[in-house]
């Protein structure tokens, strides 16, 4: 099964939909029942009703003998959102393989909506670059999914990428704790991106990093001199394989490792995700955040 | 500077290669989408144009480097005009005409009065040589500066009696050209003869930058009648059988009758009225002369009756002997070889030798000196006492035919050659055949059809230091000759007897006994006619000898001094006349030197010819193609490579660090 979390796989899927179901069956089928994951549908508490809960989740057979209104609640329903953040900017487009990183943003982000579904999560995405380019606000209503794919399918590189204008604008729509993925490249100053998601876990929210990494930019591989030219700003600039082989790498990886201190000191999870590497480290993030809000 | 081979130059489009590597391939100017230049500073940039200044200069030491090789190929050179530039001065040659024909009216004294005057014309830093071309090309003079040498040179210079020859002319400014490294300019004092051109207009090519200045002493023909050729025999062996042929040539437009005399001892014999045609020849004929015994100085003459009567007589030599005794030595019981070879020798008109036979043992006590060879047939343990003669006689300039047989066993008296045994005879019972004929050798020289004769038996002798002149087809050697002192000993290694072969039944044998006997008895040389500037054989065999030969010239001065008579191996005939050479082993022989007979003819080479000759010397500049290398200038392909190889060691050092640099990151 781990060949269908194969981005290269994955890549040759059209639908989105079967790219999350395949991912997330093949993800789950290869648990082998957990006893730590997986979502649940053991009975967990009743809980009296209060103006505003949905009403499809009160016990009606509670109610007719008691007259009083419950909700009746599993272990597998206690979180109720994940909103997804994916980062749809230029640089997201590099590639290397046949996989590109806004792909593979894509692919995680539909097996996340989809594994969220599923558990009857409520689910919504959140497309930006500089700016927000789509939003589908986290709901568990019927047809939620298939938006939610949708919009996630219909994201395209971008400009540039700026957080702090997006997030600014994701702060008035968070109202209720739940899991927040970040899907991006993170290329910007690490303590200006962790200060723009900081205020997310403030909220109560538990915020998990997913850091998209084409091979090439952990280790890029020149012969001989290029001409580089920057996704996002257009620039050039002439580089050398002295330099790329040596200060290029050791500055992306001072890069990831304070980006990871960052997120750590602020209560973030970081995770790092190799383009040509499978999904189920992400999916395997977001189960083991989700086990912690149970 | 100019190219020998200016086509290579097109291989510098080669440039191209490193062109392509350092430009094209390294500057690829195509940017390359990366996601975010974030994390390249602006000093990457610094650091490329650093690299890129190293890699320009490697660049240009590749091109360098093939430009050079190219350069080389191509053969570039400085010519000379440019090397006497920096020199300052002229090299002048002065060529001066002193040949035979210069002799005519006062064209010689004209000659060196122009000659003088451009000595005196020397500016102080100018530098020349005189070199006189009447037959063999002398350098009179070495490249000098001092006029006053070069003055002395051309007074004390006297006519010749050689021919001139344009083409040592050009031969002789080639050579100063190449070795004073700078252009000549020529001056030439001649009277340009035509026939002193080569035939190959060729042979004229002046050097690249060389300038001929032509001092022509005549300009137009004159008529001129001479005698051209006069065949006589060289001996003759009885009384009134002479026939005397001269040849008159009219180099005139006219027809003309002159009296043609002829001269034995210098007294007038016969006279015959002649009539030459104009620009034609007429022969005359002298029969039944008498000539006393001995060797007779003669002459052919014609009234004079011209402008050049130098070349109105003609001499020759005629000698008046009994047939020179040979002696064939045999077996006592065997003389049928005796009876083939005599045969052969009597087959002419006159013979030459009169041929004797004895027995070995009846040879022993007798002197050997007075015949003119010695032929030994099938020799086999001959007296010790007549091989020691024989080795004195062939020592002192005897000859010596020894005709191997069957009972020739060990090794070949005198010769001191080894005849093997046991392989004498083909192993099939079959015959031999010759199969090489050394053609060059005066007793071969027109004996053909060697190739029918039948050799059953063959003695097998090792030519060790003999020079072999017919071989066998098994590669066995049939004739050999092997020097001696000054005489000659002639090897034949199967017998005469027509039994181990049928050479003596064949037509080639009486040519072969006639010129084989001719060659050991030296008629072929005894007298003759030869053409001034011609050279003599004085001593024949390539082996030291102390043995003199006394040379009395045309003017009744000896020639030689004592060392050169017994070391002189030729002697140069310059002088036309007589030459009495003799040896001394009592043999006399006269030569009789005429000039060239080319000198006569005065027609002058056209104005046109001349001007083509002197523009070989300005035009085609960097195009050297004569027959003696000569190059139009100072070569530099050596420095070139040489630079070539420099850069080569620079590229390969600085490649090398530019590798160490890739390597270690």
């Amino acid at each position: 099964m781990q060949q269908f979390l194969d981005p290269v796989v994955l890549a040759s899927i059209s639908s989105m939909d079967l790219v999350a179901r395949t991912v997330v069956d093949g993800f789950m089928a290869g648990l082998h029942r957990s006893p730590q994951f997986g979502f649940s549908q053991e009975f967990a508490e009743y809980r009296a009703y209060t103006p505003g809960d949905d009403l499809r989740h009160i016990d009606w057979n509670v109610f007719a003998r008691t007259e009083r209104m419950f909700l009746k609640r599993f272990h597998g329903d206690t979180n109720s959102q994940l909103l997804i953040l994916l980062d749809a900017s230029g640089s997201m487009s590099f590639k290397s393989g046949a996989v590109s990183k806004l792909d593979y943003a894509r692919f995680l982000a539909a097996s996340l909506s989809y594994m969220g579904s599923a558990q009857r999560d409520a689910t919504g995405v959140i497309v930006f670059d500089d700016r927000v380019r789509n939003y589908i606000p986290p709901s568990s209503r019927q047809g939620q999914l298939v938006r939610v794919l949708h919009a996630i399918e219909a994201a395209q590189p971008g400009t540039t990428t700026d957080f702090s204008k997006p997030f600014l604008h994701f702060q008035q729509f968070l109202h209720r704790r739940g899991i927040v993925a970040v899907i991006s490249d993170f290329y910007d100053d690490p303590d200006r991106v962790i200060g723009n998601i900081e205020p997310l876990r403030y909220h109560g929210n538990d915020v998990a990093l997913f850091h998209v990494v084409d091979p090439v930019e952990l280790e890029p591989k020149f012969t001989d001199p290029v001409v580089l030219e920057d996704m996002e700003t257009k620039t050039t600039l002439e580089v050398s394989p002295e330099y790329a082989n040596n200060e290029y790498r050791a500055r992306f990886q001072r890069h990831i490792d304070a980006l990871r201190t960052a997120a750590q000191r602020s209560g973030l999870d970081y995770t790092m995700m190799d383009t040509s590497r499978p999904l189920d480290q992400g999916l395997r993030e977001y189960l083991t955040l989700r086990q912690r809000k149970m | 500077m100019g190219f020998l081979a200016p086509g290579i130059l097109a291989g510098l489009i080669a440039i191209g290669l490193p062109v392509y590597l350092h430009l094209l391939r390294q500057h690829k100017t195509t940017p390359r989408p990366f996601s975010s230049l974030m994390f390249f500073e602006r000093r990457v940039q610094s650091s490329i144009r650093h690299r890129r200044l190293k890699y320009r200069v490697l660049f240009a030491l590749r091109a360098l480097f093939v430009a050079l090789l190219i350069f080389a190929f191509a053969r570039p050179y400085l010519p000379f005009t440019s090397v006497a530039a920096a020199h300052g001065g002229r090299v002048i040659a002065l060529l001066l005409d002193d040949s035979f024909s210069m002799r005519q009216d006062n064209r010689f004294q004209r000659a060196k009065q122009d000659a003088l005057s451009v000595v005196n014309g020397m500016r102080p830093s100018d530098r020349a040589q005189l070199i006189s071309f009447g037959g063999p090309t002398r350098l009179l003079t070495n490249l000098t500066a001092d006029r006053s040498t070069l003055a002395a040179a051309v007074n004390g210079l006297e006519p010749a009696d050689g021919a001139s020859s344009y083409a040592e002319v050009a031969r002789a400014i080639r050579s100063l050209t190449q070795s004073s490294k700078t252009a000549v300019e020529a001056h030439l004092f001649s009277d340009m003869q035509k026939t002193s051109a080569p035939a190959n207009f060729a042979d004229l090519k002046l050097p690249d930058g060389a300038q001929l200045v032509v001092h022509a002493v005549a300009d137009s023909a004159i008529p001129n009648f001479a005698v051209e050729n006069v065949i006589a025999p060289r001996r003759i062996f009885s009384a009134k059988t002479g026939t005397v042929q001269a040849t008159i040539v009219s180099y005139s437009d006219k027809d003309a009758t002159r009296r043609v005399t002829l001269l034995i001892n210098h007294h007038s014999i016969e006279t015959k009225p002649v009539v030459v045609p104009a620009g034609g020849r007429a022969t005359v004929e002298f029969t039944g002369i008498d000539v006393p015994y001995g060797l007779n100085p003669c002459e052919v003459d014609i009234d004079s009756a011209d402008a050049f009567p130098e070349d109105d007589h003609f001499y020759f030599a005629v000698e008046r002997s009994d047939p020179a005794p040979a002696l064939f030595l045999h077996e006592q019981n065997d003389n049928r070889g005796f009876v083939y070879f005599q045969t052969a020798l009597a087959a002419v008109n006159q013979p030459a030798f009169s041929l004797q036979n004895a027995s070995y043992a009846q040879a022993a006590s007798s002197s050997l000196d007075r015949y003119a060879f010695v032929v030994l047939s099938e020799p086999a343990g001959i007296p010790h006492g007549l091989e020691d003669a024989l080795h004195r006689y062939v020592e002192h300039g005897g000859s010596l035919f020894v005709v191997l047989g069957p009972a020739s066993t060990g090794r070949v008296p005198v010769a001191d050659l080894v005849v093997a045994e046991g392989n004498s005879s083909p192993r099939d019972g079959g015959f031999n055949f010759v199969a090489r004929v050394d053609s060059t050798h005066p007793a071969l020289r027109s004996s053909t059809h060697w190739d029918s004769v039948r050799f059953y038996r063959t003695e097998s002798v090792q030519p060790g230091a003999a020079r072999v002149l017919l071989s066998l087809d098994d590669g066995r050697p049939l004739l050999l000759e092997r020097a001696i002192g000054e005489g000659r000993v002639i090897v034949l290694a199967s017998a005469l007897n027509n039994i181990e072969n049928d050479l003596p039944v064949h037509p080639v044998f009486i040519p072969f006994v006639q010129q084989t006997t001719g060659y050991l008895g030296h008629t072929e040389s005894a007298t003759g006619n030869y053409v001034a500037g011609a050279f003599y054989d004085l001593h024949p065999s390539d082996t030291q000898t102390d043995a003199p030969v006394e040379v009395t010239g045309p003017h009744n001065a000896r020639l030689l001094s004592l060392s050169e008579s017994t070391r002189a191996r030729t002697l140069p005939l310059e002088q036309e006349g007589f030459y009495d050479i003799r040896r001394q082993n009592g043999r006399h022989e006269l030569a009789a030197v005429n000039p060239d007979r080319r000198e006569s003819d005065f027609t002058v080479l056209p104005p046109q010819t001349i001007q083509l000759w002197r523009n070989t010397g300005n035009g085609n500049r960097g195009v050297e193609n004569d027959s003696d290398g000569g190059r139009g200038g100072n070569e530099l392909w050596w420095w070139v490579l040489l630079a070539a190889l420099a850069v080569a060691v620079a590229e390969s050092v600085l490649g090398n660090r530019h590798l160490d640099l890739k390597e270690g990151t």
